[in-house]
């Protein structure tokens, strides 16, 4: 197991109301997290600008700053730190907000404590392989095409010379094609690396995320040679693309 | 409801209508009556036209002045006689007095149905967005206690816990039941003042005394947060006011200041009082978060929480200074809140009419 030195196996649990946080808190500690508790979003963004860690669990209504906010603020630093929000507004039109101000999962109050724990889990996992996966030189960046993808630090620049800001969402998907080189990988394995489950209700979204990615790396995105679609079934990377 | 609705559209449609065809009939009958009054004078031109035509062939001016009574005859000259002229034309005057006069009523009539049903449908369109708003943030407010309630079982059910551990987790829970069972409370209490279900009895009350009964029953938990709660109140000063609003209204107040000061640390609460032109006031001062000017009235709405974080012992609703304000209003007092700024403590003045005579 890891220490939970190691910044990406601790949590920062961003909480206002006093016994949720504690009950949170004591919970990630049993299974082995470090965490640090804070109770208002401006503090959470001083701390993580000093700190790292591995996740942040984020409650969307905060004094100061809302977690929305704060997780935009995060995004425009440059900051990629999964988010994973907690919040007692669990409608749709909320969960898109949400995700879109760049959040990895979202949980509505009250939630199971088992399905929140796998949550983590899973979030951490994802994060986990997609580090190991850009650890060496040679894996962390991806050359095709006169293109290059620096996965470390999300950005590549394309054929035409234009550098381009990924994101995480993006460069998860870019490495599970780039670790298959000419196979074919479904829309389903997709879905489980790089979002884990139940997240996104349909597999019409990692259509749309090939589709960006097409645009930034494509010389013709409309007849991609690289990113391949295999009807009924996902996507195939051809890194010399297709003839 | 939705027939409610339906049939009020269906009303307001209707009356529209028919305010269309009041309107359409006045005009139709004014240019009827106009028309009508033009063929009586057309027949008369042609009686004049006869009249002239014998007295030309010799008939004598009795003669056609018997056969053809509305002629006026001017020496051998035939003309409309100036009294029937006078009929014609107070005879149109009277018909379109009286459609103007019968058509405006109708009109007027009809706006007034038009404007309360439409007022009624704009009401109860407001009363359904607030029951929608009141509705949503009730339930915002119950999840996070649910949540955490939630959260202390699930995990007593879920790991091996030491006895320690488990009684911090029972004291938990029962702290958000506690925390759920007052935001009903107050959310009855808020409900009912807000239809006018609260019979206030004005009645004199000392305050000095009716105000260290509330201190004293929360001097023990000021204390747990390291807070002094001191009360300077000469004997003797007699307000009007309800003794329970007042007792609700001063508790509300002290647990408002009590959550100010805990997150600072502890701290001192003082209430004075002191009597000016007709009134009491009483005045409850922290030394806790403060808020910011603006916010000053702000704080007495429905469901606002400026530290939503408030103190480790404390869970606001958002509903404790909204009844504060209600209650003063029913029993004629006022209330205000200022303070400097954030971190600048805050003070609270409640006002009460003062009792008219020392009661025996």
């Amino acid at each position: 197991m890891n220490t939970p030195t190691q910044f990406f196996n601790r949590i920062l649990v961003v909480e206002d109301d006093p016994h949720l946080a504690a009950g949170i808190v004591d919970n990630l500690r049993a299974e082995g997290y470090g965490v640090h508790a804070i109770t208002d979003g401006q503090q959470a963004l001083d701390w993580l600008s000093e700190e790292q860690c591995g996740l942040i669990v984020l409650d969307v209504m905060l004094p100061q700053v809302d977690g929305f906010t704060v997780c935009r603020t995060l995004r425009q630093r440059g900051d990629s730190t999964p988010v994973l929000f907690l919040t007692a507004r669990g409608d749709p039109a909320d969960r898109v907000t949400g995700l879109e101000a760049g959040g990895d999962d979202y949980m509505a109050k009250p939630f199971h404590l088992q399905e929140f724990l796998l949550r983590v889990r899973a979030i951490l996992r994802r994060w986990d392989w997609y580090r190991n996966a850009s650890a060496t030189p040679a894996s962390a960046v991806l050359q095709f095409a006169g293109n290059e993808v620096d996965f470390r630090a999300f950005r590549a620049r394309s054929w035409n010379g234009i550098s381009q800001e990924l994101t995480e969402k993006e460069a998860m998907i870019l490495k599970v094609l780039a670790e298959h080189p000419g196979e074919i990988v479904s829309r389903e394995d997709l879905l489980e690396k790089v979002w884990g489950y139940d997240v996104f209700p349909s597999t019409r979204t990692v259509d749309n995320f090939i589709l960006r990615l097409r645009k930034r790396f494509e010389r013709d995105p409309a007849n991609p040679k690289h990113f391949l679609t295999v009807w009924g079934v996902g996507y195939r990377f051809m890194v010399e693309g297709e003839p | 409801m939705k027939a409610t609705r339906v049939f009020q559209v269906t009303a307001l449609a209707l009356v529209v209508v028919a305010a269309v065809q009041a309107g359409w009939w006045l005009v139709d009958q004014r240019s009827y009556a106009i028309e009508k009054v033009r063929d009586a004078r057309t027949l008369y031109t042609q009686q004049i036209v006869a009249a002239q035509a014998l007295l030309d062939s010799g008939t004598s001016s009795d003669q056609v002045r018997t056969m053809m009574p509305g002629v006026a005859i001017n020496g051998k000259r035939a003309s409309l006689s100036p009294e029937v002229d006078q009929m014609l034309m107070s005879e149109e005057h009277r018909r379109i007095n009286q459609y103007a006069w019968e058509g405006g009523f109708f009109l007027l009539a009809l706006a007034v149905c038009n404007g309360v049903i439409f007022r009624a449908l704009r009401a109860e369109a407001r009363v359904r967005q607030e029951q929608d708003n009141f509705l949503a943030l009730v339930s915002h407010q119950f999840k996070t206690p649910l949540a955490s309630l939630q959260l202390s079982l699930e995990t007593m059910a879920m790991r091996p816990l030491s006895p320690e551990q488990s009684r911090t987790l029972i004291d938990r829970m029962l702290s958000d039941l506690a925390r759920m069972e007052a935001m009903v409370t107050q959310i009855l209490e808020s409900n009912r003042l807000e239809r006018g279900r609260i019979d206030l009895k004005v009645e004199p009350i000392e305050l000095g005394g009716a105000v260290g009964r509330v201190v004293s029953n929360m001097e023990e938990r000021a204390a747990k947060e390291k807070i002094t709660i001191s009360a300077d109140i000469a004997r003797g000063m007699y307000v009007m006011a309800d003794p329970l609003a007042l007792d609700v209204v001063v508790r509300n107040l002290l647990e408002n200041a009590i959550a100010a000061v805990t997150p600072v640390g502890g701290g001192t609460i003082s209430l004075t009082a002191r009597q000016v032109s007709g009134e009491v006031e009483l005045s409850v001062r922290d030394t806790g978060v403060g808020f910011r000017p603006v916010d000053g009235a702000r704080l007495f709405e429905k469901f606002t929480r400026l530290h939503p974080g408030g103190g480790s012992s404390y869970f606001g609703t958002g509903l404790g200074l909204y009844i504060v304000r209600r209650l003063m209003q029913l029993a004629g007092g006022r209330v205000s809140a200022h303070s400097e700024g954030v971190g600048q403590g805050a003070q609270f003045v409640l006002a009460w009419p003062v009792a008219p005579a020392e009661p025996t």
